[in-house]
């Protein structure tokens, strides 16, 4: 246990600039948009109110703001998503390749070798979780900047869930619902699992694992996919209910991530070579 | 002792290791002789289950390999096994993190007599300040074995004079010491037994001294009839 | 013991098992009096490292000289050189027949009346002898 924490601790102070810069390359997007888009609402009320004086009073709320900036928002998220599920490949790969070989150090510690694949597991969850931590928290200091720089006779409050809802991403990242938060992140979960899974399929085969590893994922995709398509989730008269073929598909899921995570246990302390 | 019995390994239908079997005894310098490719380093790696063998058996004091097998045996590589990033300090740090056996005294030691500056960073060492380093990793740990792959190899002159005086010192004393290289050159001395590898098996297996008194033989001797034949 | 002391220059051939060679040294250096009778030596591990040899080695050199009575431990004291005269006589005499023997054997190809020899070998020896007492004695106001 004690070995397994030094071992997330080692994986986040190994990214901890990446990590920093995606948080920084959202706060400047964003926050430059806000003041942009504000100064900009404020001049061109300026401009208006030389013909109709009353825009000078009308109300500016931050979700419409947030609303109206939506693409500069999301453009760091998908930055952000993308280094992230590049990461999920690079956190084991990035131990082979180069001039170093960290892995040969990772796998001769005198620690069992599945705290290995959780350490990196949990990293990669840390990351996600602290960059979804670090836009609520930025998106707290936006609303501060906001109600700064618009005058204050003029702010017109908006609810936290009004400006969650007011961007695409933010109600992906953030469900309102927590059995959506439960099912959006589980899938997450799973697939990084699996994807886990078939990394070390290939690193323990090679070249004939890339291909054992692309079936792996195949047969992972069509267990979950297969089921929902042939009770007819989507017809009305399937045989069983909507909540049942939930039901099978959460049990296949849950099969799954059991079967991943042993599989990956297994290849780690019996299958790997450097 | 460090047994190696019947070990075969392949690769794509390949074999890299056929039928191999050998002891490194503790208290013993025994080293892998054999060209590039002879399956040298694969075999180290086996020992430390870097790499899957296909047949045999591996024991170490008689107990098959396990996660404690890593605080009884040490293996040095032929290169960078730390994050380049990471500066030599923070490499030694790691090192007392996770290793019950490590001697942090015995690592400042040995950073003074190869004269490493701590807060260098790994990526920054050169080849012949890479193979000190490594050999700090491995040898300030307090175990009953080392591994060594081609500790000699691609250094220059002073350094590899440098590294061989560790192998008359107090480090490598009562430890079993199992190394592998390609020329037998300056170590010649040193070492107590011989095994003579050649394209995946074991072709001689001997005891250097007795060798010398029994037939007059050097090991570069040895070595000439096994090649020539 | 300093190092420098007729411990570095050692150089091994790998043809001999080196623990005998690190014995015939021994015996050379009693015989050239680097060593005295009863001179305390270097312990395995300090040899190991003055020679760069395994100290397992060492420690078989050092076994072999304690069974040759060469050296002689007691308790837990540090090993000496032994201090019986006659076995240090032995040593002079078995070195000495050794050098000569090997010198017989070269010699011995070219045909040569043993007188001559003889008169021959003394003039290079007194010859020998003289300049290396001169370069001593040289050495000595110099140091």
């Amino acid at each position: 246990m004690n070995r397994y924490l030094k071992l997330v601790h080692m994986e986040i102070h190994r990214f901890r600039y990446v990590l920093g810069s995606l948080m920084g390359i959202t706060m400047i997007f964003q926050i430059s948009a806000l003041i942009w888009q504000v100064n900009s609402k404020l001049s061109m009320d300026r401009e208006t109110a030389k013909q109709f004086p009353e825009s000078l009073f009308s109300q500016i709320s931050f979700h419409e703001i947030v609303f109206s900036i939506q693409f500069w928002f999301i453009i760091p998220i998908l930055v952000s998503i993308a280094v992230l599920s590049l990461y999920v490949f690079l956190i084991w790969y990035r131990d082979w390749f180069g001039r170093n070989t960290f892995i040969y150090r990772l796998l001769m510690l005198p620690t069992a070798r599945r705290h290995i694949y959780l350490a990196k597991l949990t990293a990669i969850l840390t990351f996600v979780f602290s960059l979804v931590a670090f836009q609520l928290l930025l998106l707290v200091i936006e609303k501060l900047i906001f109600n700064m720089i618009v005058p204050a006779d003029r702010i017109q409050s908006s609810h936290f869930s009004d400006v969650i809802a007011a961007n695409q991403a933010f109600k992906e990242l953030i469900p309102r619902a927590f059995d959506q938060f439960v099912f959006s992140y589980g899938l997450g979960i799973m697939a990084l699992i699996i994807i886990f899974t078939a990394i070390l399929i290939e690193r323990s085969y090679r070249m004939v694992g890339i291909v054992y590893a692309a079936l792996y994922v195949f047969v992972c995709v069509f267990a979950v996919v297969f089921p929902l398509l042939s009770l007819g989730i989507d017809r009305s008269n399937a045989y069983l209910y909507p909540e049942e073929i939930f039901g099978i598909v959460f049990g296949i899921c849950a099969v799954l991530l059991a079967a991943s995570v042993w599989l990956g246990f297994r290849l780690l302390s019996k299958k790997i070579a450097v | 002792m460090i047994e190696v019995k019947n070990m075969s390994k392949s690769y794509l239908r390949r074999h890299v290791l056929k039928d191999v079997s050998f002891t490194a005894e503790k208290g013993q310098i025994t080293c892998l002789i054999g060209i590039n490719g002879a399956g040298k380093s694969t075999i180290l790696k086996s020992i430390m289950g870097l790499s899957p063998i296909k047949k045999g058996q591996i024991l170490v004091d008689g107990q098959p390999l396990d996660k404690l097998t890593y605080e009884k045996v040490a293996f040095i590589p032929d290169h960078l096994t730390m994050p380049l990033g990471m500066k030599l300090a923070e490499g030694l740090q790691f090192m007392a993190d996770f290793y019950t056996n490590w001697e942090p005294s015995r690592a400042e030691e040995l950073m003074d007599f190869f004269q490493l500056d701590a807060l260098e960073k790994i990526g920054n060492m050169s080849k012949g300040t890479a193979a000190k380093y490594n050999l700090v990793l491995g040898l300030a740990q307090k175990t009953e074995y080392v591994l060594m792959d081609e500790p000699f190899s691609g250094i220059d002159l002073f350094s590899r004079e440098l590294i061989a005086e560790v192998f008359s010192s107090h480090l490598i004393e009562d430890r079993g010491v199992l190394l592998t290289t390609h020329e037998i050159g300056e170590i010649e001395q040193l070492i107590d037994k011989a095994v003579i590898m050649q394209k995946g098996t074991i072709v001689r297996e001997f005891n250097c001294e007795e060798v010398r008194s029994a037939e007059g033989k050097s090991i570069v001797d040895v070595m000439r009839e096994v090649y020539r034949s | 013991m300093k190092t420098g002391d007729g411990w570095d220059e050692v150089t091994f051939n790998n043809r001999d098992p080196v623990y005998l060679q690190v014995v015939q040294h021994f015996k050379e250096q009693i015989v050239t009096s680097k060593l005295g009778a009863g001179q305390v030596i270097p312990s395995r591990r300090e040899l190991g490292a003055l020679l760069k040899i395994n100290p397992n080695t060492a420690q078989r050199a050092y076994k072999e000289m304690e069974e040759q009575q060469l050296i002689v431990t007691e308790g837990n004291s540090p090993s000496r050189i032994t201090s019986d005269a006659s076995i240090l006589h032995t040593i002079r005499s078995e070195l000495l027949e050794v050098a000569v023997d090997a010198f017989v054997a070269s010699v011995r190809k070219i045909d040569i009346p043993v007188e001559e020899l003889l008169d021959l070998v003394k003039v290079k020896y007194v010859e020998e002898r003289s300049t290396e007492i001169r370069s001593d004695a040289g050495g000595d106001k110099y140091d």
